[in-house]
């Protein structure tokens, strides 16, 4: 009898609480919008199932070995990671804030007692250590994004930079956003996560990871969630803000077909980039630098298997991992909080700003100089890359069956994907160096 | 941290950062512009041909249209023009 009670209470069924239902619920709507709707499967499918992984209870998933101890139920264990961190047993989570804010001496021996009474690191806790907590997956990524990206009709057209720049105030209005709320008095953001929270509007999963893996680590799975969210609702939310903000007859331009570019000037392209970089924004050399290497690779026309590796078969290994390890993060005492809210809705805003401001840009451009810019490429500028630019090339579609805007749409598409990580780096810099 | 301190944080981020970001593309634009004019004047290196290879491969005769057809299409066309009202 004993042993019937001791399975029924190892069980999922007598364990699970509200909070880890309701996040297992978010993860089966993870997956329904990945499946039927078609919302960035690549990235939703596995965080969805990530997030029902990390959830069920009692197997642990995304603890480390030590929170698998002090939620362990085993009273004998517990008093004994409670007299190590020197305090009292109350609840687990006390426990647990002790730990998390204790010397790494002390943490270190709390881990090795873990070891000790043969706990060892959740699965997904692994992944998330390995891909995430080390920053190597997104910038692995990012290679893969260098590797597949033509930068043709950047260099035909190199003043489309501006646009890329433009979309870029999204990410800094949403700072500024995010302590006002705090300053309000609704949410309470740090200026650390507030910066971390802007980078949504940057529209680019792995910088976003990347930065919120730095400043924010509590806040990721909330801000991945909301950018990969939005970045697949590009769709939905762009062309309301694009048709308020240009008239019929600006829609309508038709733009020069854009001129060939010879291979070496593609191949010089990557490493000027990378030697600005180097010379004004050491911050942002992981991002580019990985950029600039994936690119170089795929230009120098030499290296097609490092080439073809980087942009197929690593970068969906990397996807698979990440997104598990992203997933773990969804756990309810994370993510069930009035934050979450704050942080989806200051998302939505910045991808609407960046939208609206890469618009206006382009308007501005059209002021002056004699080649006139459609508008509609200016929302490709928060990078999204390639759904903006396809959102550009239908509204143009619409205003004029002859305006095929998709190539002149790639040209901003890519220079928001330069500008966020050039946005990050300035965060990342301006944050350590206020903070510290 | 006070809360007006943190929107003024928040407030010289905004004004750092996206003067930064402009800067630096403007630099990246400028360098690309010069990076082209170079190479397209000091290298032998000629842009890809926009209609690359295949038009190599037409031959004169691949252009002309067999008489025949070229007399049907003819009388389609007059045919159209005639029923028109």
């Amino acid at each position: 009898m004993d042993k019937l009670i001791a399975l029924w209470n190892g069980s999922g069924l007598a364990n699970i609480t509200l909070p880890s239902a309701i996040m297992m619920a978010v993860g089966f709507v993870l997956l329904f919008l990945a499946i039927r709707k078609n919302f960035e499967p690549l990235l939703l499918i596995p965080i969805g199932f990530g997030c029902i992984l990390a959830n069920i209870p009692e197997a642990g998933l995304a603890y480390s070995a030590v929170e698998q101890l002090a939620h362990s139920h085993t009273p004998a264990y517990i008093d004994q990671l409670a007299s190590l961190l020197g305090v009292q047993f109350e609840t687990v989570k006390q426990l647990l804030d002790v730990y998390y804010n204790a010397p790494s001496s002390v943490q270190s021996a709390a881990n090795n007692l873990a070891a000790d009474l043969n706990f060892s690191n959740g699965m997904l806790y692994s992944f998330y250590s390995v891909t995430i907590a080390s920053g190597v997956a997104p910038l692995v990524i990012f290679m893969g994004v260098g590797a597949m990206t033509d930068l043709g009709p950047l260099l035909a057209n190199p003043r489309t930079l501006f646009l890329g720049a433009a979309a870029q105030f999204g990410i800094f209005a949403t700072v500024l956003g995010a302590t006002g709320l705090t300053a309000l008095g609704w949410m309470d953001f740090s200026i650390t996560q507030a910066a971390a929270i802007g980078i949504i509007g940057g529209a680019d999963g792995p910088t976003a990871i990347y930065v919120s893996s730095i400043l924010a680590p509590e806040l990721l799975g909330a801000i991945t969630v909301a950018a990969y969210s939005y970045m697949a609702l590009v769709p939905l939310i762009q062309p309301p803000i694009m048709r308020a903000l240009t008239s019929e007859q600006e829609r309508a331009i038709e733009m020069e077909q854009l001129r060939p570019v010879s291979k070496s000037e593609k191949i010089v392209f990557p490493l000027l980039l990378l030697v600005l970089v180097a010379l004004l924004l050491p911050n942002a050399a992981p991002l580019l630098g990985m950029f600039c290497f994936g690119n170089l690779m795929r230009e120098s026309g030499v290296v097609d298997r490092l080439s073809d590796t980087a942009q197929n078969a690593l970068i969906n290994i990397v996807t698979i991992f990440l997104g598990l390890a992203v997933g773990s993060k969804l756990v309810a005492d994370k993510f069930l909080q009035v934050e979450t809210l704050g942080i989806l809705a200051l998302g939505v805003v910045a991808f609407c700003i960046g939208t609206a401001t890469g618009i206006l840009m382009a308007k501005l451009m059209n002021l002056f100089g004699n080649n006139r810019i459609n508008p509609l490429i200016g929302s490709a500028g928060v990078s999204a890359v390639p759904m903006a630019a396809r959102v550009s090339n239908k509204l143009g579609l619409e205003a004029n069956p002859h305006n095929y805007l998709l190539m002149h749409a790639m040209g901003p598409n890519v220079a928001g994907v330069i500008g966020s990580a050039v946005a990050a780096g300035v965060i990342i810099k301006y944050v350590t160096v206020t903070a510290g | 941290m006070s809360q007006p301190e943190l929107i003024n944080e928040g407030l010289s981020l905004m004004l750092f950062g996206m003067g930064f970001v402009f800067v630096f593309l403007t630099i990246l634009v400028i360098a690309t512009r010069l990076m082209s004019v170079v190479i397209l004047r000091f290298t032998s290196d000629k842009p890809e041909p926009a209609h690359p290879p295949s038009k190599a491969h037409v031959t004169k005769d691949d252009l002309m249209v067999d008489p025949i057809v070229l007399a049907a299409i003819n009388e389609a066309v007059r045919q159209h023009r005639a029923h028109r009202p």
